[in-house]
């Protein structure tokens, strides 16, 4: 009992106020920063330096514009994602998602290179209708089967993710080979008329306002609507949604469309925003980046603009940090896990307390 | 906390004594300074409502819970009772309300699981012959050699308390164990326990019900809000001075019936069977009708179909024959949705996760099913406000204490969550008609005596107001008080359906314990 007496317990918060969550988000940022600086002099780099290169990506407005740019597909697929998890549904199939949009996007650049059958005013919306719909429908086959046959949705979204990787590459190694790459497993480059068109003066694609608007959009779709309310219930218990007169193979195929199509305008922006073309592996790891995105967010939509933003510039980061610094880049890959260990915790911390001691 | 070991209780010929026990929960003062004690050779009943604390004290004794305060003295020595294990050293068995036997194993296997004794060698034989013995001695029939599953809740009861008699216990706590029993099992239950007090040993007796008390117990102690309200002989103590302790005020033990005379059938199902969770065949064949301003009451003891049978007609389990109809519209295997629609409220057994979703609010849970009709929402659009202020209107007329209607469900104490799904499944789609079919599980389980009387004059009122109500029950007393008609469930099967003018317990009790009504009247 006196060993009880000095252990640390811990205590299951029953409510938590909104300003101690954020405080509790931030903190963990913090000690991911502080842990990193052990890690930056470790390798011989002077932490304050690399802050300061960190800091660079949200203050110079050449990188700044490098961050929108690279929020932008994180911005789409955590938005998806927010509504998926508050289903307890765990889509780790952003990246697939992500592939397919992409895919979709450049199938559409190349049909009108080739054929010219799309008039160039009309490019960009089919594209954004096939990113969204390629996407959905391909976050639609873990939805049912999860539904109808109970297959377990981990499982099934990521070995999907693969699947679309490689017909990906088979694209671009193949059938969409650009002739004039020099056999560099390349689309073709995306006329102008394909290209999202950069914010004036920042820099940066447009692509990152439309996801603002998409934001605001599923904010109010989770608060405001029929759906929302049937998302909260049935993430909850899916008994309670059951006895309530839900349908859970409705809810749980509307929210995966959803989230599978903001994804595919995640692979859109991608493409047609940033790389200009499609490319071997282009999706480079947002998918799954966007989880540890939707999760800092709290999965509130609004959060996740800030939260992509965030994390838009910490990708742009390890890049200046390769270049300016010489820190490999594996050392930049442990400074993003850093933070998702880290946002992890302080989820931890915000369903428990810690207590020193106090005895029983 | 911890006592010295040379402290000893002044009144060393008690087997227990507690004294200034506390035990503080992050939320609650669930124990507060309650003094105990226990004398060889009695049975002594601790009465409370649910949430008075009995359980968490006893848990206590048993090592399951360590006090925040107080010393627990065992046969006059200070103790410290870190686990179960602990207890059982100490000659303490405690048999739960729920269960803990291990289905697949016989019996002999489930009383000495966990022995230290036997390290590998089972000697089965050894073990079965002094199971036996126990068995006969103190009128506990169960063959040593069955498995679990094939046994009765009644009998596997009696395999906790074998277990807890091979382990030479002679401080015996039991958890409310008439809830799972039929009324003769009872009986048998008592004889048994009144041959070990003969013996000597100390039995606590955790009840909520009063006739237990006087039936049973030499000695009661009254708790209300983790607190012990009174110490009493129980020759000589009256019913209504130990619900007035028990409650903290006075309790009217009986409820007008007003005469209502039955309307058309609402509530029809015809030879409807069903298969449990496990697969296993819940329902045979089961025929039952419910007409307009009438009660009927399932009896029966938990686990003879009753919950399959409410959640079939609710359309939350399929029908693998047979029909459900609602005012003459079948809605067999139809969706809950197009039944909640035909006018059919439910008020399942499972409160939270079921009836109400815990993290949402009061006045969420209270549209959790009209959510999609207007005026709750139009084009899919929830209309906030107007949800909240039906909620304030619910929260008024069925008298849910609620810090605001904001407040997230799971902050409810069970007799306000039970109201929160009433008010929502007696008021329906916003309509002003009350519901065709009301359809309540256990819906006073649990429940303190003030939200029970609610809840029953509720199911009352709709029945005077045309409602076919459909109510099960494990309380038999509770069902003869409001029903108009009683139906018996047994294994799957109706054993009997009895008018208000022929109750009676005795036949009731035999009918829960298997036999047909011509059966149970020659008896």
């Amino acid at each position: 009992m006196k060993v009880a007496s000095r252990n640390l317990r811990l205590i299951r918060r029953t409510e938590i106020s909104r300003e101690t969550s954020i405080m509790i988000s931030v903190l963990g940022v913090f000690m991911a920063f502080a842990v990193a600086g052990v890690l930056f002099l470790l390798v011989g780099v002077n932490p304050i330096a690399a802050y300061g290169a960190i800091l660079d990506s949200f203050t110079n407005p050449i990188l700044l514009g490098n961050t929108i740019q690279r929020a932008s597909p994180l911005l789409f697929a955590a938005l998806g994602l927010t509504v998926v998890f508050r289903l307890n549904f765990w889509n780790v199939g952003a990246e697939g998602q992500i592939v397919m949009g992409g895919i979709a996007a450049t199938g559409i650049v190349t049909l009108h290179l080739v054929s010219g059958a799309i008039p160039d005013l009309l490019v960009l919306p089919t594209m954004f209708l096939a990113s969204f719909f390629l996407g959905a429908l391909y976050a639609l086959v873990p939805a049912l089967l999860k539904a109808k046959l109970q297959v377990n949705e981990i499982l099934s979204t990521l070995m999907l993710n693969y699947i679309a990787i490689l017909l990906g590459n088979y694209l671009v190694f193949g059938p969409w080979l650009d002739p004039a790459a020099h056999g560099f497993p390349n689309s073709r480059i995306f006329p102008p008329e394909a290209v999202i068109p950069a914010i004036p003066v920042i820099g940066g694609s447009t692509g990152f306002l439309v996801g603002i608007v998409a934001a605001v959009g599923i904010y109010f779709l989770m608060k405001r609507t029929t759906f929302g309310f049937e998302l909260k219930v049935t993430g909850d218990s899916t008994k309670a949604a059951k006895y309530a007169g839900m349908s859970y193979t409705r809810i749980v195929s509307l929210a995966m469309a959803i989230s599978g199509g903001l994804a595919g305008l995640g692979g859109l922006v991608l493409v047609s925003g940033i790389i200009g073309r499609m490319k071997e592996d282009f999706s480079a790891g947002y998918g799954y980046t966007s989880i540890i995105v939707a999760w800092l967010a709290g999965l509130n939509p609004l959060a996740t603009v800030v939260a992509a933003f965030l994390f838009g510039g910490l990708l742009v980061s390890g890049t200046t940090l390769q270049v300016r610094l010489g820190l490999s880049s594996s050392t930049t890959n442990i400074f993003e896990a850093l933070i998702l260990i880290f946002v992890l915790a302080s989820e931890f911390l915000k369903k428990y307390r810690v207590v020193m001691g106090g005895g029983l | 906390m911890e006592a010295s070991p040379r402290a000893i209780s002044p009144s060393g010929d008690l087997l227990v004594e507690l004294r200034g026990i506390s035990k503080q929960f992050p939320e609650v003062l669930a124990v507060d300074g309650v003094d105990f004690q226990l004398r060889r050779g009695e049975i002594h009943a601790l009465l409370g409502e649910n949430g008075a604390g009995k359980t968490t004290l006893m848990n206590v004794l048993y090592g399951i819970v360590r006090p925040s305060a107080g010393t627990v003295f065992v046969k006059g020595k200070a103790v410290s009772i870190h686990s179960p294990r602990d207890a059982i050293h100490l000659g303490i068995g405690m048999v739960h309300q729920h269960l803990k036997v291990v289905e697949p194993h016989t019996v002999v296997e489930n009383v000495i699981l966990g022995l230290k004794e036997p390290r590998f060698l089972l000697d089965v034989k050894e073990a079965s012959k002094k199971v036996r013995e126990l068995a006969d001695r103190y009128g506990l029939p169960v063959d040593p050699s069955s498995r679990i599953w094939q046994l009765s809740i009644g009998e596997r009861q009696r395999v906790e308390i074998l277990k807890v008699l091979y382990r030479d216990a002679e401080i015996l706590i039991m958890d409310e164990p008439t809830s799972v029993l039929t009324p003769q099992e009872t009986r048998e239950l008592f004889a048994s326990l009144l041959k070990m007090k003969e013996e000597g040993k100390g039995i606590v007796f955790i009840t909520h019900k009063m006739r237990e008390v006087f039936e049973l117990s030499d000695r009661v102690t009254v708790m209300r809000k983790g607190k012990v309200v009174s110490t009493l002989d129980t020759k000589g103590a009256e019913e209504h001075q130990l619900a007035r302790l028990m409650v903290g005020r006075d309790v009217l033990f009986d409820i007008q019936r007003a005469e209502v005379t039955p309307g058309r059938e609402l509530l029809a199902v015809k030879e409807v069977s069903s298969l449990n969770d496990k697969g296993l065949q819940a329902l045979k064949d089961v025929s039952i009708s419910v007409c307009g301003g009438e009660i009927l009451g399932i009896a029966g003891v938990a686990g003879n179909g009753q919950k399959e049978l409410t959640e079939v007609v609710a359309g939350l389990r399929h029908a693998t024959s047979g029909h459900v109809l609602v005012d003459g519209v079948d809605v067999t295997n139809r969706s809950p949705k197009f039944i909640f629609e035909q006018k059919l409220a439910f008020v399942p057994e499972e409160r939270m996760g079921l009836g109400a979703v815990p993290s949402l609010s009061v006045a969420d849970n209270l549209a959790l099913k009209s959510y999609r009709y207007a005026p709750y929402s139009h084009r899919s659009v929830i209309d906030e406000s107007f949800v909240e202020g039906k909620a304030q209107g619910l929260v008024k007329e069925f008298d849910i204490t609620t810090p605001a209607v904001t407040t997230p469900a799971r902050f409810l104490s069970g007799g306000n969550l039970q109201k929160v799904v009433l008010a929502r499944e007696l008021s329906g789609m916003a309509a002003s008609e009350p519901p065709k079919v009301v359809v309540a599980s256990y819906p006073t389980r649990g429940l303190d005596v003030g939200a029970t009387e609610f809840v029953q004059r509720n199911l009352l009122k709709y029945r005077e107001r045309g409602s076919a109500v459909l109510i099960v029950s494990e309380e038999l007393d509770e069902l003869l008080m409001i029903s108009d008609r009683i139906v018996v469930f047994f294994g799957g099967r109706v054993m009997g359906d009895i008018p208000r003018a022929k109750f009676d317990v005795e036949g009731i009790g035999l009918m829960m314990a298997g036999r047909t009504a011509a059966e149970a009247r020659t008896e």
